[in-house]
């Protein structure tokens, strides 16, 4: 792993609120060099108002928080060595592929971009566009063309909200592999997401904002180590076999062939484990840590985390 | 500054390149033209098929007279062109003579109605048998003319025209006058239409020129109705272009690379190229125009660099409220609503223009030109208007014009910076003023 000896983006104290809604509540948060941050968080919780932030969309309430992009403190328009893709695709429909990422590149200051337009778009599979007009493509061409737009200027800090969303898997694949080529050559990548499998694959650092403020921050390592050992994947065969039922379980997640088991503070695992073995054939037994997926639904679901097995079932696997 | 540049020139090139501006463009020479090309090519295309008319000459004295001036035009008025060229242009009328022989007008207009009926003749005329002495039954002293082509009236106007000259004549004659004597006695006298007399250099009066009625209502009326088509054709989409960024979610990735102000900027310079783009084709055209048909002297040259001045300040006030609303609205049927206050805005010095070119010089029209939206349509009326208004009045104009335009750019700036990353509902007026006083 690439030693951080620099902080990219530094945010400190930094509060954003819209009329009586405080989006972002005191945020303090560093993204070091080289490194692939992770941002989770439910919808509206605060993640793309935080990457706003930063590229100086929208600045933050006044007051003592300051946020520091590539060691400058610019008020103005975000610098020209941060590259940005938003949420939602924001493309001129009516204007040619070559002529938008042209467009977008001269915006960030670069003078000559037709070769590396030629050299993404062929490397997106893109190369019979770069003549098409935008409104002719796809909604994954299109993002995979917005995607082009936030990373041809090669800039040192790339901010992606949301890049992975709507993309089928092959070009889900694609746009993996160019984020982890972007970070070998020496930038720093931010992107949020709502795939947590997504998230603990590729992220050096995860950040989980949850109703404006920090939850989570650190590696998944850090992160997991906080809520222990409490997780038990266990398959069953039985008649009848219920894990709800079982002293010491406090949650059930379901995930058809698996079962997640969640222990009580102070369970034995050896118990739970004769317990288990009293009520069915066990199949497989593996004390380990909460995934990220269970620790996001823990946070942001504290009053309603046993219901709906199914549907975190297919979250996590989508 | 770089980036303004860039952002004004998308603008511009998209703009530029649309279809509506090259049919925009095409729109008022064609729509002007037209008719002249039409008018032109149909000239040589009128029925010159003859037609006949009849005429009941009740007084017997008058239809030699016409047969003769028929003969004339027939050989002679109706061709036009010498030579070679020359060629027929107007229908020759074929005159028939009725024998009136005691048949009464009533029963002879029944007949002759009939003969129209079945195509034998285009019109007939019944002169009553007493329009020569007026001291007779005047109910016996009509001039009719039949037709069932109601619209067609140059026969009416040829007849009527020769048949009263003859009758004068015959009643000056009756009255024992000479009809010469009388025409040179009754003859008007025409009232010449002239500007002021000057003095050149060398002190010598310069006597007055002849004015051109049409060049003075018309230049002064070409030169506001091309500003008003030229805001309207390039501040108003603006509108779109900015609700386009807006709802595409444009807006975000450019205000990751420039501030909302630079944008702003970017996309009234880029508008304000396409319309001195416009401006200028059209002016070159008009000036081709006029030189060819030899009116060169026409072409308000003095006028020009204020033109250029007013329509930019005018786009610039007009095209940021446009931006103003295309960033606050969430979609096309919200902004119309907004923009009929501002059209009318636009709209208004058309109402007011006649009263102005009429009397350019009266308090009123000063008044009225002062008033900033209407300023650069109405102050360039008035200064086309010969002789033109003392120069503070224009200075007067511009600076005004200037200070409602960077208000309106200030205040779009703010409502712009707002509303453009705003989602969802759009904003309400009163929402709108609030983000411009309050930033």
């Amino acid at each position: 792993m690439i030693r951080p000896h620099m902080n990219v983006v530094e945010i400190e104290n930094v509060t954003k609120t819209f009329g009586d809604h405080v989006a972002v509540n005191s945020l303090t948060l560093a993204v070091p060099q080289g490194s692939i941050y992770g941002f989770i968080g439910p919808n509206g919780s605060g993640k793309t108002t935080t990457l706003r932030m930063i590229m100086r969309i929208y600045h933050p309430d006044p007051g003592a928080g300051a946020i520091r992009v590539l060691g400058e403190m610019a008020s103005t328009a975000a610098s020209d060595r941060v590259g940005y893709l938003p949420e939602e695709r924001g493309l001129y429909k009516k204007m040619k592929v070559s002529e938008v990422l042209r467009f977008y590149a001269q915006l960030k200051g670069h003078r000559n971009p037709n070769p590396l337009i030629r050299t993404w778009l062929e490397r997106m599979g893109l190369s019979e566009y770069i003549d098409k007009k935008v409104e002719t493509l796809s909604k994954g061409m299109s993002q995979k063309v917005q995607f082009i737009s936030a990373v041809l200027t090669e800039p040192q800090l790339v901010i992606l909200d949301e890049p992975f969303s709507g993309l089928d898997p092959v070009n889900a694949d694609v746009l993996r592999e160019a984020v982890l080529e972007l970070r070998r050559k020496g930038a720093t990548v931010i992107f949020s997401t709502h795939d947590t499998a997504v998230a603990e694959k590729m992220c050096d650092f995860i950040f989980m904002i949850y109703k404006g403020n920090k939850v989570l921050d650190g590696t998944l390592d850090s992160i997991q180590d906080r809520y222990g050992q409490d997780t038990v994947r266990v398959r069953v065969e039985g008649d009848n076999f219920d894990a709800q039922t079982i002293p010491g379980v406090e949650k059930v997640s379901d995930f058809g062939r698996l079962q997640e088991l969640r222990m009580a503070p102070n369970t034995n695992p050896q118990t739970l484990l004769s317990e288990l073995m009293r009520r069915g054939r066990v199949e497989h037994f593996e004390l380990t840590r909460p995934s990220l997926h269970d620790i996001f639904v823990r946070i942001a679901r504290p009053t309603s985390e046993s219901t709906s097995h199914t549907e975190q079932a297919g979250a996590a696997h989508a | 500054m770089r980036k303004t540049l860039i952002v004004a020139l998308r603008e511009y090139v998209v703009s530029v390149k649309t279809k509506a501006f090259l049919i925009g463009l095409l729109m008022m020479p064609l729509m002007m033209g037209g008719g002249f090309i039409v008018g032109a090519f149909m000239e040589g295309r009128v029925d010159t098929a003859d037609k006949r008319i009849a005429i009941a000459d009740y007084t017997g004295r008058l239809f030699d007279t016409l047969d003769s001036a028929n003969r004339q035009r027939n050989d002679a008025a109706i061709f036009t062109g010498e030579g070679a060229a020359r060629k027929q242009t107007l229908p020759r009328f074929v005159l028939e003579k009725i024998d009136t022989g005691g048949t009464d007008m009533q029963r002879l207009s029944l007949q002759l109605s009939d003969r129209i009926r079945k195509g034998e003749l285009m019109a007939f005329v019944l002169i009553g048998p007493n329009v020569i002495d007026t001291n007779k039954d005047p109910g016996q002293a009509t001039l009719n003319y039949y037709s069932n082509t109601p619209t067609y009236n140059d026969a009416l106007g040829w007849i009527s025209v020769v048949l009263n000259e003859q009758i004068q004549q015959l009643r000056l004659v009756g009255a024992a006058f000479d009809p010469k004597v009388v025409r040179q006695l009754t003859q008007r006298v025409a009232v010449g239409n002239l500007g002021l007399v000057k003095t050149d250099a060398a002190g010598n009066i310069i006597s007055a020129e002849e004015t051109n009625q049409l060049a003075n209502f018309l230049v002064p009326f070409a030169m506001m109705f091309l500003m008003f088509m030229v805001i309207m054709a390039t501040t108003a989409p603006l509108l779109n272009s900015t609700l386009e960024e807006k709802t595409q979610r444009i807006a975000e990735v450019l205000l990751s690379s420039i501030s909302p102000f630079e944008l702003m900027a970017g996309k009234l310079i880029g508008i304000m190229g396409v319309s001195l783009t416009m401006a200028a084709v059209y002016l070159s055209g008009a000036y081709a125009a006029l030189s060819r048909a030899g009116y060169v002297q026409f072409f308000p040259w003095q006028s020009i660099w204020w033109f250029v001045g007013f329509l930019s300040l005018a786009v610039l006030m007009y095209g940021s409220i446009f931006i103003a609303i295309g960033a606050a609205v969430s979609d096309m049927k919200e902004a119309q609503s907004m923009m009929t206050p501002v059209m009318l805005l636009v709209v208004s010095p058309m109402f007011v223009m006649q009263n102005v070119i009429r009397e350019p010089g009266s308090t009123l029209s000063l008044v009225l030109s002062l008033f900033p939206p209407a300023t650069p349509m109405l102050m360039i009326i008035r200064q086309t208007v010969p002789p033109g208004i003392p120069l503070w009045q224009p200075l007067l104009g511009v600076a005004l014009v200037l200070l409602a335009s960077l208000v309106c750019v200030f205040a779009a700036g703010r409502i712009f910076r707002v509303g453009i990353l705003m989602q969802g509902k759009g904003a309400r007026i009163s929402e709108m003023f609030r983000w411009a006083l309050r930033g």
